[in-house]
């Protein structure tokens, strides 16, 4: 199964807005995306109470997972969403 | 961890049970007014909610809303402090019907936590519906307080 490490680059770390935008962009993903923290613990990307539970700060590394059709390019472009601060505007 | 518990944030006339608004922004003031009452921030915090709210929906599931503000809002915290709006009505949320509201006033990065633990009791759907059918402040508080063996 394809999987991406990447550390949480939002200054403010992975919280409502951020939280907001990636879990959408996870739902529109076309296969499902499973976000794992350091510590062991899994959630469904897509599902933004899921991410918010996880309280990821800044420059946490999470692992997504992902299988199917088209999970090596979700992948990619979930990756680049986390390593992009989405809190500065 | 050394988290805040969700409830020493929520003074008990922060707790409003019986709102009603015509749309979400109606709404996302009513959480403001509630947090500008409680002294946690100063006005110009409602208008940092509003913007948040119209560059993303803090809609996030289980019919529940936590308006909160921008990081440049920050500097209109006094205090960081929850206020909880229930519209037994509903709230048209982008088509989504939102009956609570957690306004949400964090100067530091102490709003991770918060929000971890608000997501934590929002997962657990029994809860989440005790929340939107909540008749007493004391309903509320106990909801909010999270079960002392979970990490």
């Amino acid at each position: 199964m394809p999987e991406r490490t990447v550390s949480i680059a939002s200054s403010v770390g992975l919280h409502a807005r951020p939280a907001s935008l990636f879990s959408q962009a996870a739902a529109k993903a076309g296969v499902p995306v499973t976000l794992t923290t350091k510590a062991g613990k899994s959630v469904n990307a897509a599902s933004i109470l899921g991410i918010l539970s996880l309280g990821i700060g800044h420059g946490e590394e999470v692992t997504l997972k992902a299988d199917g059709d088209g999970a090596d390019a979700a992948l990619d472009s979930l990756v680049e969403l986390l390593s992009t601060d989405l809190d500065k505007e | 961890m050394t988290d805040t518990a969700l409830t020493s944030l929520l003074a008990e006339d922060s707790i409003r049970l019986d709102c009603t608004a015509v749309d979400r922004f109606d709404a996302v003031r009513q959480c403001g007014a509630a947090l500008v009452a409680a002294g946690a921030v100063d006005e110009s915090y409602v208008d940092a909610m509003i913007q948040r709210e119209e560059t993303v929906s803090t809609f996030v599931g289980e019919g529940v809303a936590i308006p909160h503000g921008t990081l440049a809002g920050k500097e209109s915290v006094r205090h960081d402090a929850i206020v909880v709006l229930r519209f037994p009505g509903g709230v048209d949320w982008e088509g989504n019907a939102v009956s609570v509201c957690v306004g949400i006033a964090a100067a530091g990065g102490g709003h991770i936590a918060l929000l971890s633990q608000l997501a934590e009791i929002l997962l657990d759907p029994e809860k989440a519906e005790q929340l939107r059918s909540a008749s007493s402040a004391e309903q509320v508080y106990s909801l909010l307080t999270p079960d002392p063996d979970e990490d």
